[in-house]
């Protein structure tokens, strides 16, 4: 009972419908008798021994991390990547960066937008990983907590420093040394991502809007307000706002911070918890305020006018997504050199002309400028020394913790 | 229900004036108009398309006239909705309620009139039509004439002025469809209602109705009592659909008097005058028709033993079939075709066998004249086609 | 008529008198390996799915040491104790949007079947169109229908109906989105096809004659279809309500992105315990016990509606 993970890419709305069928007994009803016969067929043959026997194995146990690594005979590689995230050419074809990459090493990449959501992904990709097999990825990008735990299981292989200088030399200081990989020994920063204060002024009545004490207390934006159902940026932000360091987070903090946000909700300020979808409501001033991710209000602030942005005084949060080799993947030389050219300067501000999150590499600021010198000027892209030191993280959780933790948040958000 | 005044034991008359029905730039019924006497058992007979379950259906306020009115028992019902007539039909295939069992079926115009206490009322009809064991059985699991039942009991239960039967039998076997007949003949024979019955089955409306209005191509070719319909069709479709008919083409030789002279081919036929529904002046082309019942045969040896008088052919016996009660004859006569000959087998001449030469005759009072200028087989397939 | 028919011919009687009428056992088989990939497929995705789900709601451990089926029963009592609340919320949205399903639906399908003739085909298309589309689009569709600024808010609150829902507490003030009433709303038209179309099929079975007949035995157009159109569309009534129910109480889009923290459903809390909290034994319970609990009511609604043999 190993093999009970989908093993093809599947949306949200698929899983949704899978698993609204299995659950749903229509086909009980229809197929009354055939079933009752498989019913009974089931209880014979499997019994409760069926039952027993499916338990699931540890998650860290796997014994082969080291992959063979192919590419130097394979000039191959397959890279998964959220879907919008990597330079495209004007007729939305071909990605040059890419092109480029391949033209100069001659390692064609198999570029799949197949990650729509780190907890999909993980239960997409965990049963193989749990069991030592190639998932058929060399490079992966995942969420800085992600990764942790991925990291954490031992299913991500181990970064050779030699195929890396250009990562090495030039990832900002800012990113060098989170506390679930030190070193950055299994990964680097694809881009950050900040999560600050975003408003529509005319849903605001031109009120600024500065911190999350204003958020939660505001009357005037009772019922407009939006958090984020991404635990750690909700959290973190009411943590700096409550003088939390959420890089050392405890128990007590959490509860408090929920403690808070529940007080939020009770009285009806916080109108709901937000995925991707708190744009088009921000944009049209459903919600007048809300925690938002930078790049998503860059994008934004180039259609309405009307939104705005602030840096809480008492910090924000950032978060990364990070480039990783999975165990077992045949082309870990491949992606290193992947990881490397990116970058390169001239190659990071390509990428980061074109999607607007924060920018891992430093010495971009020339070369962005050169393309456009509106993203090179912009903060939430390159953050400068003063903006960078108020950039926090969240603590790394264990297991444990992360248990009680999403469950906490998970019953603040109703669910 | 204020409208639908108490039903009445007896039937009410049926008038129809000038009403017509178009589809577009289908005309499905052309102007007509009818009377149906009160309590008479009328039958609508003609092939499908003919217009007669339209004309039904004007009837019953399923269909509304394009043009004309209806009148039921001498109240103007053109435009009452079909709850508000005093009509109830007996549909083809008989339309009963699938969800409903017999009783019910049986009882659901009577609840709908408000009527509290129906059990005696349905137990009384489901015994006229004997199916009292059936009444908690479901439609579907009655046979064909069982159903059919249920239909005219579900219908007449409603003591209606008229009954209107659309094809009511067409859905059984040959057996019960003639027991079928009988049966329905009784009833309304007992109820006293008047029944207007749609059929393309010319024995059918021959057997059961007083009156028969025999319909083609949207209009009533000729209306009369059966026996009369068959002696004198007035049109060729009449005579070709009622029955058999032999129609020779004949030039008219003499007239004037109460007989007319033909010439066809080479022979020549007698005509009383006042069978003759086309005008028939000398020189002038008619139709000769006579019933091949009422033609005998005799060998060409004993030609001269035919009744003086009688009109006679020569002729050739191509085919000869014996059923039982008679013998039927295909007879090639030179220079008008076939013609067939039903011979009752009383006693049965050995040498009226295929090839044989004989002779036709028939009394010149059976012959029936018809206008030439019309299709001389119109009819004459339909009613095998239909059925 | 067979069995009155002379013997079998003698050839067959010399060579086996004893097995005249036995068919050979290759041949009985036949239906059973007919079946067999339909049984395959309901073990293969039905069956093993099921078992594999049952197991896990009684196992218990972390994802780092592994799950072990423990027979841990209790994680039942203890989903249920702490998620009855949405349970009870996914039944009661569910029924509604049912019910309001079934108010939109069965005109819908009445005039389809019956009054929209050539037009047919094209209403047909209209009804299906929204599948074109992904559920989400769909459902995202409907934050920009029920915007806070959008004309359906002006209007409702122009007639002063947003007050009275405020009071009833299916809405939140002045705004229709992140209320019950915009789950509901959502619901409502993202199953309204799987209403409409058994329905219409049943409809559309309805032989026109029994209108005729009904009508022709004193019953006004409302009778008919009270006594006559209507129980005859039972089966599609219970097939529709069915297809629109079981889906709608497992569904968590629409309470997602059309509800707030108040509005969510059992779906939610299923695809947060299976994604965010790990706590896969609780998914699983929380799956079964949605199971169960809809197959019992299907069961006890189909028993009541008396169609057992007409679905």
């Amino acid at each position: 009972m190993e093999h009970h993970q989908q093993p093809e890419p599947l949306s949200a709305v698929e899983l949704a419908a899978m698993r609204r069928s299995a659950t749903n007994g229509r086909l009980a009803m229809t197929r009354r008798s055939l079933l009752r016969a498989g019913g009974a067929m089931a209880a014979v043959t499997g019994g409760l021994g069926a039952l027993a026997a499916c338990g699931i194995p540890p998650a860290g146990r796997t014994d082969a991390v080291a992959s063979q690594d192919h590419s130097r005979k394979e000039k191959r590689l397959n890279f998964s990547n959220w879907t919008e995230y990597m330079d495209v050419s004007d007729d939305g074809k071909h990605h040059p960066t890419l092109d480029r990459f391949t033209r100069r090493t001659g390692i064609a990449v198999k570029y799949t937008e197949d990650i729509n959501d780190n907890d999909e992904f993980f239960g997409k990709v965990q049963a193989q990983l749990a069991a030592g097999q190639d998932t058929g990825r060399d490079l992966i990008v995942l969420t800085d907590w992600m990764c942790a735990r991925m990291i954490s299981l031992g299913w991500i292989q181990e970064l050779d420093p030699a195929n890396l200088p250009h990562a090495y030399a030039n990832l900002s200081a800012q990113f060098r040394n989170p506390a679930w990989d030190p070193g950055r020994a299994h990964s680097y920063v694809w881009q950050g991502i900040p999560a600050i204060i975003a408003y529509n002024k005319k849903a605001t009545g031109g009120r600024k809007v500065d911190s999350v004490s204003q958020l939660l207390e505001d009357p005037q934006l009772k019922g407009r307000v939006g958090f984020l159902s991404e635990m750690r940026d909700s959290i973190g932000l009411t943590l700096l706002d409550m003088g939390k360091k959420p890089e050392e987070v405890t128990a007590d903090d959490f509860d408090a911070a929920i403690a808070r946000l529940q007080k939020g909700v009770d009285s009806k300020q916080i109108r709901r918890f937000t995925g991707n979808d708190y744009t088009t409501d921000l944009d049209k001033g459903d919600l007048a305020a809300c925690v938002a991710w930078a790049g998503d209000i860059v994008q934004l602030q180039n259609d309405n006018p009307d939104i705005e942005y602030v840096v809480p005084k008492s910090g924000y949060m950032t978060s990364t997504d990070n480039l990783m080799v999975p165990n077992k993947a045949r082309h870990k030389e491949n992606a290193e050199r992947l990881i490397d050219y990116f970058y390169e300067p001239k190659v990071a501000a390509q990428l980061a002309a074109y999607i607007n999150y924060v920018c891992p590499v430093d010495g971009v600021r020339e070369e962005l400028a050169k393309i456009d010198k509106k993203a090179a000027d912009n903060p939430l892209i390159l953050p400068d020394k003063e903006m960078a030191a108020r950039s926090h993280s969240f603590r790394a959780l264990t297991a444990k913790e992360n248990k009680v933790f999403s469950q906490k948040f998970s019953d603040l958000t109703g669910a | 229900m204020t409208k639908t005044a108490t039903p009445q034991s007896s039937g009410g008359d049926v008038r129809l004036q000038g009403i017509s029905k178009t589809y577009g730039s289908f005309t499905a019924v052309h102007p007509l108009d009818l009377t149906v006497p009160a309590g008479s058992f009328f039958a609508l007979l003609g092939a499908s398309g003919c217009g007669k379950t339209t004309t039904l259906r004007m009837i019953a306020g399923l269909e509304e006239p394009t043009t004309g009115t209806v009148e039921l028992a001498g109240q103007d019902v053109t435009v009452l909705p079909p709850y508000k007539r005093q009509v109830n039909t007996v549909f083809q295939n008989y339309a009963l309620f699938p969800h409903l069992d017999i009783y019910e079926n049986v009882a659901f115009g009577l609840r709908r009139r408000g009527i509290k206490s129906v059990k005696k009322q349905v137990e009384e009809m489901l015994d006229l039509v004997q199916l009292g064991p059936m009444a908690r059985r479901k439609p579907q699991q009655l046979s064909g004439g069982q159903q059919q039942r249920v239909a005219v009991a579900r219908a007449l239960i409603n003591h209606p002025q008229v009954l209107l039967l659309d094809e009511p039998l067409g859905a059984l076997d040959l057996k019960l469809r003639r027991q079928m007949q009988l049966e329905l003949k009784r009833i309304q024979t007992e109820v006293g209602i008047t029944f207007v019955h749609v059929t393309h089955d010319q024995e059918e409306a021959m057997t059961m109705a007083d009156t028969v209005a025999v319909m083609n191509g949207g209009r009533v070719e000729q209306l009369g009592a059966p026996a009369d319909l068959y002696e004198n069709p007035a049109t060729t479709f009449v005579a070709n659909f009622l029955g058999t008919s032999n129609l020779i083409e004949a030039e008219v030789v003499e007239a004037g008097g109460d007989e007319l002279l033909l010439k066809a081919a080479d022979a020549k036929l007698r005509l009383p005058a006042a069978r003759c529904s086309a005008s028939a002046r000398t020189g002038e082309k008619v139709l000769a028709g006579v019933r091949p019942e009422k033609v005998a045969l005799r060998h060409a040896d004993d030609a001269g033993s035919i009744t003086e008088g009688h009109n006679r052919l020569p002729g050739r016996i191509k085919d000869a079939s014996f059923i039982g009660v008679s013998t039927q004859y295909v007879v090639d006569v030179p220079g008008l075709g076939e013609l067939a000959v039903y011979e009752q087998n009383i006693e049965r001449d050995g040498r009226l066998v295929p090839g044989a030469e004989i002779v036709l005759h028939w009394s010149p009072a059976h012959t029936f004249g018809l206008d030439a200028t019309q299709d001389i087989q119109a009819g004459a397939d339909l009613d095998e086609e239909a059925a | 008529m067979t069995t009155t028919e002379t013997p079998a011919p003698a050839e067959e009687q010399t060579t086996a008198p004893l097995e005249v009428r036995k068919t050979p056992a290759r041949k009985r088989l036949v239906p059973y390996w007919l079946l067999l990939p339909g049984i395959l497929w309901l073990i293969v995705f039905f069956a093993a799915p099921l078992v594999y789900q049952a197991s896990t709601s009684i196992q218990t451990g972390s994802l780092e040491e592994g799950f072990k089926v423990t027979w841990h029963f209790a994680t039942y009592w203890d989903a249920l104790g702490e998620y009855w609340p949405q349970f009870v919320r996914s039944v009661g949205y569910a029924a509604i949007a049912t019910a309001l399903c079934l108010l939109l639906g069965y005109p819908l399908a009445y005039l389809i079947a019956f009054k929209a003739g050539r037009w047919r085909n094209v209403v047909m298309i209209l009804v299906i169109a929204p599948f074109f589309t992904s559920f989400l689009i769909r459902t995202l569709a409907w934050k920009t229908i029920l915007a806070d600024g959008g004309p359906v808010v002006a209007a409702l609150n122009s007639l002063h109906l947003l007050d009275v829902t405020s009071a009833l507490g299916i809405t939140e003030g002045h705004r229709v989105l992140a209320t019950p009433l915009a789950v509901v709303c959502g619901l409502t038209y993202n199953f309204l096809p799987f209403m409409v179309l058994p329905l219409y099929t049943s409809l559309e079975r309805i032989d026109p004659r029994l209108h005729e007949a009904a009508g022709d035995l004193y019953a006004r157009p409302a009778t008919t279809f009270r006594r006559v159109t209507f129980p005859l569309s039972m089966p599609g009534v219970v097939a529709g309500t069915l297809l629109t129910f079981i889906p709608a109480a497992g569904d968590y889009i629409n309470a997602e992105l059309l509800g707030s923290t108040d509005q969510k459903m059992i779906g939610n809390v299923i695809q947060s315990q299976f994604l965010r909290v790990l706590d896969y034994p609780t998914a699983a319970a929380l799956s079964f016990i949605l199971m169960a609990a809809i197959l019992a009511m299907v069961t006890i609604y189909i028993r009541k509606s008396g169609t057992e043999d007409l679905v």
